[in-house]
């Protein structure tokens, strides 16, 4: 973990942020604004937003807005973007250095900068935009990412800042970090929303890179000592069966967890691999049916705790 | 025996009308303009035509009151085996009403073109044609046509810029007073006034008098009317087998001869009484949208009936469902030029429920939720229903009108009193006067009783106004000088430059249509008085005057329906962004790629669109729509009717956003020529707000309506939005709206997949609703045209 110390900064002024979403209704209670963190330490297979993995700004570029006028083309100094048959540009992402000189050239939005560096205010300021909505709606400010904790004195920083401004927060995370960090965000959030993908040590690790033991005893911590909610991405393949999410759901239920809310795979993330010049996942991994669903539901609900489909 | 929600259903007659014109282009004529089996009803037309030829030569007022008299005592009346209450504008449950009074040469058109010959058959068509031989040099459109001379007659003409439409007058008759008081009580008003116009015997003494004897004959005409329907029922009961069949036609008998006469001691009387009154509307003068304060009016009759064990909430329920099969029944013949701007209307009806009285106390009575049960159980097109929201709405109304939206049928549309009432104040509606404000039409104020002369006047296309300011008001098309000759749009140094032009040619274009309505609110005067309506509002009979000779003292009245003006503050915005504060294009470069309509300029137009646009609580952006709205009511306000009130914009965007947004060229926010505007006043351009529903309410929220006028705003989203668990969220959505003070709120929920399904499979979804404006309409009744436009609205999803 051993990542998380390598983006300590000395002066936490600004953070790796890749989007502020408002009207987020399913990030926690009420109506909130969710501010994705950029960077992670896992890499699960299924990973909905691959653009968030990396904790420095990238390129991402969608050929379809092309409007082919070939400025970046001219700018681009690596000679990195071409032009393919169709005149439609494309790019040879080993020659990109990450430069962005083609996104100031791009009128067309088909170039576009993923993450950017920002401070505390100007988080504030857009988080404070919808406090009437949240204050109607019981909601408030949702951390997620990538991994929040990835880039822990930022979010620290943050924390007070929201807490200052009278905010609910709520904090997405996937658990994996030093203790020591956790103790102290905990008191700084109001819910936590703690991610847990298995229980079995192995799969964990062969699905996402990292060892789950961390995770469950962070998560052990953290519903001891806040609210927290157990957030399950249902991958089929990998643990939609009754058992697995079954025995998720006894865990969450003996540590004191308040309830389960089953996130069902979706085909999101395929697209943006290519975009951003990363490899995609190599298995195929199918949506699951809505019955399957339903029947996962029931499966956690006879486990004597409260469950809820997407949030 | 009680009739079941879905035989009810069954007995809707749909009468509206569909889109024949994008803007002045054919568009998909060749399937009707109504559905099959509807018919234009001539016998209006031919007994208005067989009075005024005896009364050439008489006072007009006493003619049109004759001419209304000959109708009634003539038109052919139905009781259809089902109903409870009876009446009709037209002499069949399939007919259209039609005014030849009016306007006869579109109708003419349109019954010998293919999208309007099953209206009539070729009898029929040899009749109109008769008949408007007469009217030629006689109807309200034949006198416009030889008043108009020089430049008026010039801007009259269809361009674009703006459509004056002698449509859509409006006005609520004080419906508590005649249930107060009965008609009898109104007769005996006019004829008190008579007497003590004979001891006085004022300087307009004949006027006076003309007015009054007017006022009774009409007024006496419409009691005789109703006792045809008593008549009519107690032959009927004689004949009929089934003593429930006997019964029901006794019942309307009994009270037929006894309102609108005498006043209603009953809900059934109360609606029955009401429902004369608002056929009588309709058969006095063509008109369309007429509202009342349904729970207001008769929450204190349905009260008193359950107190006294007279009626179940069963009985009142099924009243209110045969109600609203009759409220389906008034269907109107529209001008083919017209049905882009009315596309999927039929009459527009509204009822308002809600609010605060008069002491500004919350009118929410069981009637508000027996309205909403009866609108979800019949799901029909008319009439709208509008829900004045205020601080103290309790939750469980919200929550009845939520399940409603959730439906999808577009309605209730959420009105703001927070908003409106101090906008009624600073248009000099006093408070106890504004606090009982109801919708008619789309989004309309009115004061019901008060004789509110408001007219839509037209509409103005603001999109057109900013093309003229960035070609000097000359047309590059033809070279004729049709707008303002502003400055050279080169020469433009600054963003002020640009909107100083703009509303010049507002200014001068304003000008024009509020000169055709000055006039024609004279000949309205002289041709089209209506004593009827005019004894059903307060002050016309002390008076003894005619409702069209003066008028209550507020600004509430002259309305021009402001088309465009996000599309407008966006244009300002990009120009803003790229030519001033950018400098990647110029003035030059810009008016070129509009008037390529962006042919090889796509990058051009991609800059433009990737603009800050209105709607994603962008200040860039959203000042400039502030400033854009304010200042353009500004220009609208230094204009006065012909009774010295200031006039107003208004957001009642109808489709015409859609038909205006056909014949408007290019526009700098990357709309290309052609494409429809936003679709109302305080929604942003189509799929260009991005940054979810809330940052488009406080977008909204930036443009004072104090500062402008009543506005639209459509929202679209998705049905998982009303699902268990989200709902909650979507009422704390809809308070905060209330919150931030915005004028109107209404939304669509629908699948964007189920909409394009259905413009692919029309068959499957002949009952499918959407929300157009301030009505809503049949989905496969809209063009094409408009129903992409409905479909490009950002669908808010999560």
């Amino acid at each position: 973990m051993k990542q998380g110390q390598q983006v300590h900064q000395d002066t936490p002024a600004t953070g790796f942020i890749y989007n502020i979403q408002r009207f987020c209704i399913h990030d926690g209670p009420g109506i909130r604004t969710t501010v994705f963190f950029k960077g992670c330490p896992l890499r699960c297979a299924w990973c909905a937003n691959p653009e968030s993995r990396e904790l420095k700004p990238q390129l991402m570029i969608r050929p379809t807005r092309c409007m082919r006028c070939g400025r970046c083309v001219d700018i681009c100094p690596n000679h990195a973007l071409y032009y393919d048959q169709d005149g439609t540009v494309r790019i040879r992402w080993s020659l990109c250095d990450q430069c962005h000189a083609c996104v100031g050239a791009c009128t067309s939005g088909a170039l576009e900068v993923i993450g950017e560096a920002m401070g505390v205010p100007r988080i504030i300021h857009e988080v404070e935009k919808d406090r009437l909505f949240y204050r109607n709606s019981g909601g408030g400010v949702t951390i997620s990412g990538g991994e929040p904790l990835f880039q822990p004195d930022f979010l620290l920083e943050l924390l007070a800042a929201l807490r200052l401004q009278g905010m609910h927060t709520a904090l997405d995370t996937c658990g994996y970090c030093e203790a020591d960090l956790l103790s102290l965000v905990l008191p700084e959030v109001d819910l936590f929303l703690f991610d847990v993908k298995h229980l079995d040590a192995c799969k964990h690790r062969e699905f996402t890179g990292a060892d789950n033991r961390c995770i469950l005893e962070n998560l052990r911590y953290v519903a001891a000592g806040a609210r927290t909610w157990v957030r399950v991405p249902v991958i089929p393949g990998f643990n939609d069966s009754p058992e697995d999410i079954g025995a998720i759901a006894d865990f969450a239920r003996e540590i004191g967890a308040e309830k389960v809310s089953l996130l069902p795979y979706h085909e999101g993330g395929l697209a943006k691999h290519a975009q951003i010049g990363s490899a995609a996942c190599s298995l195929h991994i199918d949506v699951p049916e809505e019955s399957a669903m339903s029947s996962l539901c029931a499966a956690v609900e006879t486990r004597g705790i409260t469950v809820t489909l997407r949030g | 025996m009680m009739q079941s929600a879905d035989a009810m259903k069954g007995r809707l007659v749909i009468k509206a009308v569909r889109n024949v014109r994008k803007g002045l282009e054919e568009d998909e004529a060749g399937r009707g303009m109504y559905r099959p089996g509807i018919k234009l009803d001539l016998q209006r037309s031919r007994l208005i035509t067989e009075s005024y030829r005896q009364t050439e030569g008489r006072p007009m007022v006493l003619r049109r009151a004759l001419a209304l008299e000959h109708i009634l005592t003539n038109m052919d009346i139905y009781i259809q085996d089902w109903e409870k209450i009876v009446g009709n504008a037209a002499s069949s449950p399939s007919g259209l009403y039609f005014g030849i009074d009016m306007n006869w040469r579109s109708v003419m058109r349109v019954v010998n073109s293919k999208e309007g010959r099953d209206l009539l058959d070729d009898d029929g068509r040899e009749e109109l044609a008769g008949l408007a031989d007469y009217w030629k040099g006689r109807s309200m459109s034949d006198i416009h046509q030889e008043v108009f001379s020089g430049e008026i007659l010039k801007y009259w003409k269809l361009e674009g810029t703006f459509l004056w439409t002698h449509w859509a007058e409006l006005g609520i008759p004080d419906y508590e007073k005649v249930f107060r008081v009965g008609l009898k009580g109104i007769i005996e008003q006019a004829g008190d006034k008579l007497a003590e116009l004979d001891r006085e015997v004022p300087r307009d003494y004949a006027a006076k008098k003309e007015f009054l004897q007017a006022v009774v004959i009409a007024l006496k005409s419409v009691v005789a009317f109703s006792n045809r329907y008593a008549r009519k029922a107690r032959e009927m009961a004689i004949k009929a087998g089934e003593p429930a069949d006997r019964q029901r036609l006794t019942t309307i008998a009994d009270i037929c001869s006894r309102v609108p006469e005498n006043p209603p001691q009953t809900l059934h009387e109360a609606l029955q009484s009401f429902f004369i009154l608002h056929v009588l509307r309709y058969l006095e003068y063509s008109t369309v949208g007429i509202g009342v304060r349904f729970d207001k009016v008769f929450g204190p009759f349905y009260e008193r009936d359950l107190q006294q064990q007279r009626i179940t909430r069963d009985e009142a329920l099924e009243l209110l469902q045969l109600l609203w099969v009759k409220f389906h029944e008034l269907g109107l013949i529209y001008s083919p030029t017209v049905t882009s701007i009315y596309g999927g209307a039929a009459s527009l009806q509204a009822v308002t429920i809600g609010g605060v009285d008069e002491l500004g106390r919350d009118v929410t009575n069981d009637m508000t939720y027996l309205v909403l049960d009866t609108a979800g159980s019949m799901q029909s097109l008319e009439p709208s229903i509008a829900l004045r929201y205020h601080d103290r709405t309790p939750d469980s109304l919200l929550d009845k009108a939520v399940d409603l939206v959730s439906t999808g049928i577009g309605y209730p549309s959420f009105f703001n009193d927070k908003a409106l009432l101090p906008m009624l104040g600073a248009w000099g509606v006093p408070a106890s006067d504004a606090r009982d404000y109801a919708v008619t039409g789309c989004v309309y104020m009115e004061i019901p009783g008060k004789n509110i002369a408001r007219r839509v006047i037209g509409g103005i296309s603001l999109p057109k106004c900013l093309w003229w300011a960035l070609h000097q008001g000359m047309n590059p098309l033809n070279n004729e000088q049709w707008g303002a000759p502003t400055p050279d749009p080169r020469t433009f140094a600054t963003l002020n430059d640009v909107i100083d032009a703009y509303l010049e040619q507002v200014r001068y274009f304003y000008h024009r249509i509020n000169t055709i309505e000055q006039v024609s609110g004279e000949l309205y005067e002289h041709y089209l008085p209506r004593p009827y309506y005019s004894a059903l509002l307060e002050g016309c009979i002390d008076r003894a005057r005619e409702s069209r000779a003066w008028a209550y003292p507020s600004q509430v009245h002259p309305m021009c329906i402001m088309l465009g003006t996000t599309n407008v503050a966006d244009s300002i915005a990009a120009i803003k962004k790229v030519v001033f504060d950018g400098k990647k294009l110029t003035m030059e470069d810009l008016i070129d790629a509009l008037d390529r309509d962006f042919a090889g300029c796509d990058d051009v137009r991609r800059m433009l669109l990737n603009a800050p646009k209105y709607g994603n609580d962008d200040d860039y952006a959203d000042d400039i729509a502030a400033e854009i709205h304010h200042r353009t009511q500004e220009v609208v306000a230094s204009f006065t009717n012909r009774w010295g009130c200031r006039c107003r914009g208004d957001g009642s965007a109808l489709s015409a956003t859609y038909a205006a947004g056909a014949v408007c060229p290019a526009t700098p926010d990357g709309r290309k020529s052609g494409e429809s505007f936003a679709d109302a006043t305080l929604s942003p351009s189509q799929g260009r707000d991005t940054n979810g529903p809330t940052a488009v309410l406080k977008s909204a929220s930036k443009i004072d309506t104090v500062r402008t006028y009543n506005h639209l705003l459509n929202q679209k989203f998705l049905p998982s939005m009303f699902e268990q668990g989200m709902r909650d969220r979507f009422l704390a959505y809809l308070r905060t709206w209330g919150d931030l003070g915005i004028a109107h709120i209404q939304f669509n929920v629908v699948e964007r997949a189920t909409l394009v399904d259905a413009q692919q499979h029309p068959e499957k979804y002949p009952d499918l609703i959407v929300r157009v404006a301030g009505y809503s309409a049949y989905f496969v009744d809209l063009s094409r045209g408009l129903q992409n436009s409905i479909i490009s609205r950002t669908e808010q999803s999560f």
